[in-house]
């Protein structure tokens, strides 16, 4: 060996000790699973003196335990910002805690009614934080929902996890992670959602959807109707839907429709100078229905046709009503800003007051229903 | 006989000396300067750049396989080009070494924040030393190695197909568009590299396909950076495009396979071999300088002094911020060089032509 190569070697083995320097050892880990924001119950109920003051955070954290299989860490504190309350938590606990698994974050309703940017880009910055970690509003306090064990449920936090994910699936809540809140939020052409939950006794169980302006809570969709908004927001493939067809003038009628494929296309129609906007929503639904109770019979072509039409009637009418509610609202959650912004010039948009013209705007909804099929069973008329 | 560099080879060097690790904030600084749908504006860097390398086959054509260093010889006096050798070897030293530097300090963002960056600077920098001292060829053939361990990256945009949004990149063009001359040496400064062949001329085959692969090597590079670009700005809303500081490494973090996720680390890492060819390939035409200054050196000790040199002076800046500086001063003049130095050449050689024409034999048929 050369004079030159035994330096080489030796620089080599210096620079492959360096890994000696950030060392990271799994057993000293604490993983935080899920996050909850919420303010401090103790100043909500103060004054509304003090209340002018910076309000101070709940903060909790949860890591699992390796030990067995439901027990966990929970720990709390308090302070003004998110990471000053990771300190806190920090001294509360003999591991060293990471963020590189965290699942879910928990926004209570009353933080999430003040606005929850600030705490979504502390996230967003972190680089050890998966883009995809869900951001989740709790209707209640979400310390409270997360720091009670389920005895019949896995640990809390995965619990909460699976289950969102179990139900963004089949489209009863959106998909909502970092990612997307951040992408929704800071686009001008539409309002940020994200799913709700609550505490109902033993269990955890969906709320609805809530909707946002700008990144503070206002109004949320109840779960019956969470998957009327899906089809409203973008396409999809799976999903449920239960239509009561006293809705559009036939009582004691029902009909489940189900292994539903969506699709929605936008057009709009603008007339800058008029300040007269008009959305056409197109909507294509297919699915199969394998439950209907009612007077019709689902195995005749017939009543097939009608079934199909008062579908795409239950959607347009329940559809319509979403739309007007968050126009009264003002909120774009389904991003129909997105849809005028690329009718108009740059200027236009920029000069168009979009929160004040909303509401404004006129939206119908054209919805084209497809039964594929009506399971593998008939019923002979006799 | 020493072996000749095969067209296709040269193709893989130029693509891996020009994509780097800018890849992963050239999205968001497309953004910033050129505004909505900035992603466009790719083809007319990338039309400089072909339109620099044309420049530069017509070099290739006129010097027939000398080398640069020997045209400039042959025109101007030795004690004139020395201060130009010195002035290309410090620039060249400098570009790769703030390349590696700047690769350390966004590597630490994600994985060993507080070690000290140098100490992971010198791994990169032995292993760039190992690679300069075994010569071009050997260069090349490692380049055509680690190019088929990250051309297949690109297919993880397929991923986005789902998620991607036409209606994202709206219909305003270069709107909200600011300080396009500063952010166009910034865009340009990621097709760099090219200019490299120059130094490859009595390396290469000599055959007609040299400057074609040199420009199917720049076509690639536009292709890549295009589609990598076109997702960023399909996937993320324009505003959150503008605040994301490396949007790649966000969108490699947002992929999720069956059987892994956060991948981001793993294929920044990959990354560290496109980088690496970067700061060979600046490396080592310094070295090629240096050996026309200092003929009857050993070059294994001038490339040594070279890396130690280099090293020494990324030390000085520390942060990000700086080397972003550092490196966007050096950018311009590396573009000065691309487009000055063939002008240089081509009017050298034609000079020399024009001298050498009296002797020309007419008669000969």
């Amino acid at each position: 060996m050369d004079r030159l190569q035994r330096a080489v070697m030796l620089l080599l083995i210096i620079s492959v000790l360096t890994g000696c320097g950030d060392q990271r050892i799994l057993e000293k880990l604490g993983f935080t699973q899920t996050t909850s924001y919420d303010l401090d119950p103790n100043q909500e109920q103060a004054s509304n003196d003090e209340k002018q003051e910076q309000q101070k955070l709940l903060v909790s954290v949860t890591i699992p335990r390796t030990s067995d299989e439901t027990s966990r860490e929970l720990i709390t504190a308090t302070a003004y910002t998110s990471k000053e309350a990771k300190l806190k938590l920090q001294s509360q606990t003999e591991f060293r805690m990471v963020s590189g698994q965290l699942r879910n974050t928990l926004f209570g309703l009353s933080l999430a009614k003040q606005g929850i940017w600030e705490h979504i880009d502390t996230l967003v910055r972190d680089s050890s934080i998966s883009p995809r970690v869900r951001v989740t509003i709790v209707n209640g306090s979400a310390h409270e929902l997360l720091a009670k064990d389920y005895s019949q449920h896995y640990r809390t936090g995965q619990y909460i996890d699976r289950m969102l994910e179990k139900e963004a699936i089949s489209q009863t809540i959106p998909e909502v992670s970092l990612y997307q809140f951040t992408k929704d939020f800071l686009d001008d052409g539409i309002d940020a959602v994200a799913p709700v939950i609550k505490q109902i006794n033993d269990h955890v169980a969906i709320d609805g959807v809530a909707l946002f302006q700008d990144d503070r809570y206002v109004t949320k969709i109840e779960p019956d109707q969470a998957i009327i908004f899906a089809i409203l927001r973008g396409k999809f493939k799976n999903g449920e839907m239960s239509v009561d067809m006293s809705e559009v003038g036939r009582s004691n009628e029902h009909i489940m429709f189900t292994s539903l494929i969506s699709n929605r296309k936008i057009k709009v129609k603008a007339s800058p100078e008029a300040q007269r906007y008009y959305a056409d929503i197109s909507i294509d639904v297919s699915g199969s229905v394998l439950e209907y109770t009612g007077k019709l019979s689902i195995d005749n072509e017939e009543h097939q046709k009608q079934i199909e039409k008062t579908i795409e009637e239950y959607i347009k009418l329940k559809g319509e009503e979403l739309i007007a509610m968050m126009q009264k609202n003002n909120v774009d959650s389904i991003g129909l800003g997105k849809y005028v912004r690329n009718k108009l010039s740059y200027e236009q948009w920029k000069n168009l007051n979009w929160r004040k013209v909303y509401p404004t705007i006129e939206v119908t909804c054209n919805v084209h229903v497809r039964i594929k099929d009506y399971g593998k069973f008939v019923n002979v008329e006799q | 006989m020493r072996e000749k560099l095969h067209p296709f080879h040269i193709g893989i060097l130029i693509y891996m000396t020009q994509a780097g690790v800018v890849i992963f904030s050239l999205p968001r600084v497309i953004a910033e300067h050129l505004g909505y749908n900035g992603w466009i504006s790719l083809i007319i860097y990338y039309g400089i750049a072909a339109i620099n390398i044309t420049l530069i086959s017509l070099v290739y054509r006129l010097a027939d396989g000398k080398s640069i260093f020997q045209i400039m010889e042959d025109a101007i006096p030795k004690i004139v080009v020395l201060p130009l050798y010195i002035f290309l070897l410090s620039v060249w030293t400098l570009v790769g070494c703030m390349s590696a530097k700047r690769y350390i300090i966004i590597y630490q963002i994600f994985v060993f924040p507080t070690t000290h960056p140098m100490l992971l600077k010198l791994l990169v920098d032995v292993l760039a030393f190992l690679l300069i001292i075994k010569g071009i060829y050997n260069i090349t053939k490692a380049a055509t190695l680690f190019f088929w361990l990250v051309i297949w990256t690109i297919f993880l945009l397929l991923f986005f197909v789902h998620d991607f949004q036409w209606v994202n990149l709206t219909t305003f063009y270069f709107h909200e568009s600011s300080d396009i001359v500063t952010g166009s040496f910034r865009i340009f400064t990621a097709f760099l590299g090219y200019e490299l062949i120059l130094l490859l001329f009595p390396y290469a085959e000599k055959r007609k396909g040299v400057m074609k692969a040199v420009h199917i090597g720049n076509l690639l590079t536009f292709i890549t950076y295009t589609l990598v670009c076109l997702v960023c700005f399909g996937f993320y809303s324009f505003d959150q495009l503008k605040r994301m500081k490396f949007p790649m490494i966000d969108l490699l973090a947002y992929i999720e396979l069956p059987f892994v996720e956060r991948i981001e680390n793993l294929i920044f890492s990959i990354f560290l071999f496109t980088s690496l060819m970067g700061i060979v390939m600046y490396n080592w035409a310094a070295v090629e300088a240096a050996q026309r200054i200092l003929p009857k050196a050993n070059v294994k000790w001038l490339s040594a002094i070279i890396v130690g040199l280099a090293f020494a002076v990324s030390w000085i800046p520390n942060v990000l911020v700086e080397v972003d500086a550092w490196l966007r001063f050096l950018g311009q003049i590396e573009v000065g060089i691309a487009f000055g130095l063939p002008l240089l050449l081509i009017m050298l050689l034609l000079l020399q032509k024009r001298r050498e024409e009296p002797w020309i034999d007419y008669n000969e048929p």
